[in-house]
């Protein structure tokens, strides 16, 4: 099994896929970090006009008078819980902020690198997947070169299955590089530092409102973590679902269109369809993970983390098994 | 105990979208033994092929390859066959020596000195470390031919491999099948249209025709069976006799030739006897029976399913 896989990394090389995410990898980060750096002088600019501080001087200033004012808002006995935690976890962070002498309009490359996957999970992240997983198997199909596979003395299933292994071992190669891409160009930017600060997350859905009830602070590195794991997780989910289409459709091209509308697709249903409940079953709306992180999600009753990761699951596993069933019992016709 | 045939196809038949393309193919193949297997395009070669290697079912009837069934024990029954299927198509984006690196690690028992010793064999060696891509066709079934070989089958199927071949190419080839089979053992099985081919190279040969074996003959056989060429005044005539005292089916070839098989009668004794019944023969001659004769007997007119 070992020099199966090994055969499939050395294909991938040679093919120069794997350079060709790289570059799109280099290029975009490349961008991003710049139109950050860009924004970021701009609001800074902004800001000196409108309330005649320097960003970079007094931004304490600034956060002591906020700090204070939430202070007397917690104190007051109105409040609601809801309310009370989100501000108890703002307040920490301008703390964290003032204590480490951060300023928060300052972007660092810890936040940069989990943004830029926050931002890349739904579609661009899935993107690359597809560029490496659509011709694992139809490749070969075109190329007639299964036939070499198929006819040695080794089953099927090993063969596929060790195509496949490949293919994870690949995507944490890709969000590997995407993460240490990320750290570097943005760290020339914005400097390396920020994965102490605190970072807000634990947002839930009750009753179709968003619940801040539980929301903590957790360190930035910790934070990102989270994001690249669940990134990883859509990762093998959307290289799964690739994977079956590649084994059913013998063109490499046919099989990258196929997936690749279905993602865009996915992507503006969810927007116009949201009243149309079968459309939560369909993986496509489940990919932003993240957002159940940072709370930025439209909250739909039903929808949750738990349930994302159940519905895309629940596609991996079916998209494997289609995959395994089919590729052992097709006639090989090309 | 009798040792297992290397191949043994028993009744094998494959339905592709409810047209019936191989109707029921029995065939043995003995180690050493250079078999062809010859028909018009569209016979069904390739899917009998393809049956062999496991790379489609059988709707019916079963392949054993040294006594291993390739439905059931496809594993044991494949580690003794090294093949071409159709064309070699090979991985255009390495080099002719990463193929066969990528090949023979699904294979532990071949090593590199083997590897090194077959791309000789072909005679790869000046190019072997080029990409596939810059190879010429005869080049790629060079190598198609060295990545089959490579772990000692006992079965070696080729389909159509001469293709692309140069002259020089072909004899080569024929002389290292030759070596294959009667040297170490191997039963080859090649597939071709060329008649030529199969009757140069082959020991045994098979005719199939629109999914069904017509004949299985020995190639020399065929060869042997003499065919008599007249030519003379009075061909009707002639026709008529010769079935009538001698029981010899002629057919008429051009407006004063016929030719027949005259089996064990003597040339001489049928010569007298034309020219006593008042036929002038003005020349004859023996023709030896090619295969291409006897293919085109067998599959002309037909068209191609």
């Amino acid at each position: 099994m070992f020099s199966l896989i090994e055969n499939e990394v050395i294909k991938m090389i040679s093919k120069k896929r794997l350079l060709f995410v790289f570059a799109i990898l280099i290029v975009l980060i490349s961008v991003f970090a710049y139109g950050q750096n860009q924004t970021q002088e701009r609001t800074k600019a902004q800001l000196t006009q409108r309330m005649g501080i320097t960003a970079t001087d007094d931004w304490r200033k600034l956060a002591d008078q906020q700090l204070i004012d939430m202070k007397n808002r917690l104190d007051s006995p109105y409040r609601g819980e809801n309310s009370k935690a989100s501000l108890r976890v703002r307040m920490e962070q301008l703390q964290y902020n003032l204590d480490q002498n951060i300023n928060p309009l300052e972007q660092s490359a810890a936040k940069f690198t989990t943004r830029f996957m926050e931002q890349s999970i739904f579609l661009f992240l899935p993107l690359l997947i597809i560029m490496l997983a659509a011709d694992m198997v139809s490749g070969e199909s075109s190329s007639g070169t299964i036939k070499l596979l198929l006819v040695r003395n080794v089953p099927r299933w090993k063969i596929l299955l060790s195509k496949y292994l490949t293919l994870i071992i690949l995507e944490v190669i890709v969000l590997f590089f995407a993460f240490v891409l990320s750290v570097v160009i943005s760290g020339i930017f914005f400097g390396f530092g920020g994965w102490f600060a605190p970072v807000a997350t634990g947002f839930k859905v009750l009753a179709g409102k968003l619940d801040s009830t539980s929301v903590l602070n957790v360190p930035q590195w910790n934070y990102s973590l989270m994001v690249y794991s669940l990134a990883f997780f859509v990762a093998v989910v959307v290289g799964s679902i690739s994977f079956m289409i590649s084994v059913l459709v013998k063109s490499t091209a046919a099989s990258i269109g196929i997936i690749m509308s279905t993602l865009v697709a996915g992507n503006f249903i969810s927007f116009f369809l949201s009243d149309w409940k079968v459309t939560r079953y369909m993986f496509m709306v489940n990919l932003r993970l993240t957002d159940y992180l940072s709370g930025s999600f439209q909250p739909i009753e039903g929808m949750n983390m738990l349930f994302s990761i159940t519905v895309l699951l629940g596609w991996t596993i079916a998209s494997l098994i289609i995959s395994f069933v089919y590729f052992t019992k097709q006639d090989i016709l090309v | 105990m009798q040792q297992p045939a290397v191949l043994e196809l028993a009744n094998l038949r494959k339905t592709i979208k409810g047209k019936e393309i191989v109707k029921g193919v029995n065939l043995t193949l003995n180690p050493s033994q250079i078999f062809g297997f010859l028909g018009p395009n569209g016979a069904g070669k390739t899917t009998t092929i393809r049956m062999i290697v496991g790379l489609i079912k059988p709707t019916e009837g079963s392949v054993t390859i040294c006594g291993y069934s390739v439905a059931h024990n496809f594993v044991k029954a494949l580690s003794n066959v090294g093949c071409i299927i159709e064309s070699p198509d090979m991985y255009k984006y390495l080099t002719g020596m990463e193929n066969l690196l990528q090949l023979a690690a699904m294979d532990k028992k071949i090593s590199k000195q083997r590897i090194n010793d077959v791309v000789e064999m072909v005679g790869l060696q000046h190019r072997v470390n080029d990409k596939v891509d810059t190879y010429s066709l005869g080049m790629r079934q060079r190598l198609g031919i060295a990545q089959a070989i490579m772990a000692r089958p006992k079965l070696l199927i080729l389909d159509e491999p001469t293709n692309g071949l140069d002259p020089a190419g072909m004899t080569e080839f024929r002389k290292l099948i030759r070596k294959l089979a009667y040297e170490d053992g191997m039963a080859v099985f090649v597939s071709s249209h060329l008649l030529l081919e199969i009757q140069q190279m082959c020991d045994v040969v098979s005719i199939i025709k629109q999914g069904s074996v017509i004949t299985t003959t020995l190639v020399q056989d065929i060869l042997h069976d003499d065919k008599i060429e007249w030519q003379l005044n009075d061909p009707e005539k002639a026709i008529t006799l010769l079935r009538e005292h001698w029981n010899i089916v002629a057919v008429r070839l051009k407006n004063d030739t016929i030719s027949a098989d005259i089996g064990q009668h003597s040339l001489d004794k049928l010569n007298e006897f034309l020219i006593r019944e008042g036929i002038a023969l003005t020349y004859c001659s023996t023709k030896q029976h090619t295969l291409e004769d006897l293919f085109l007997d067998l599959t002309v007119g037909d068209e191609i399913v």
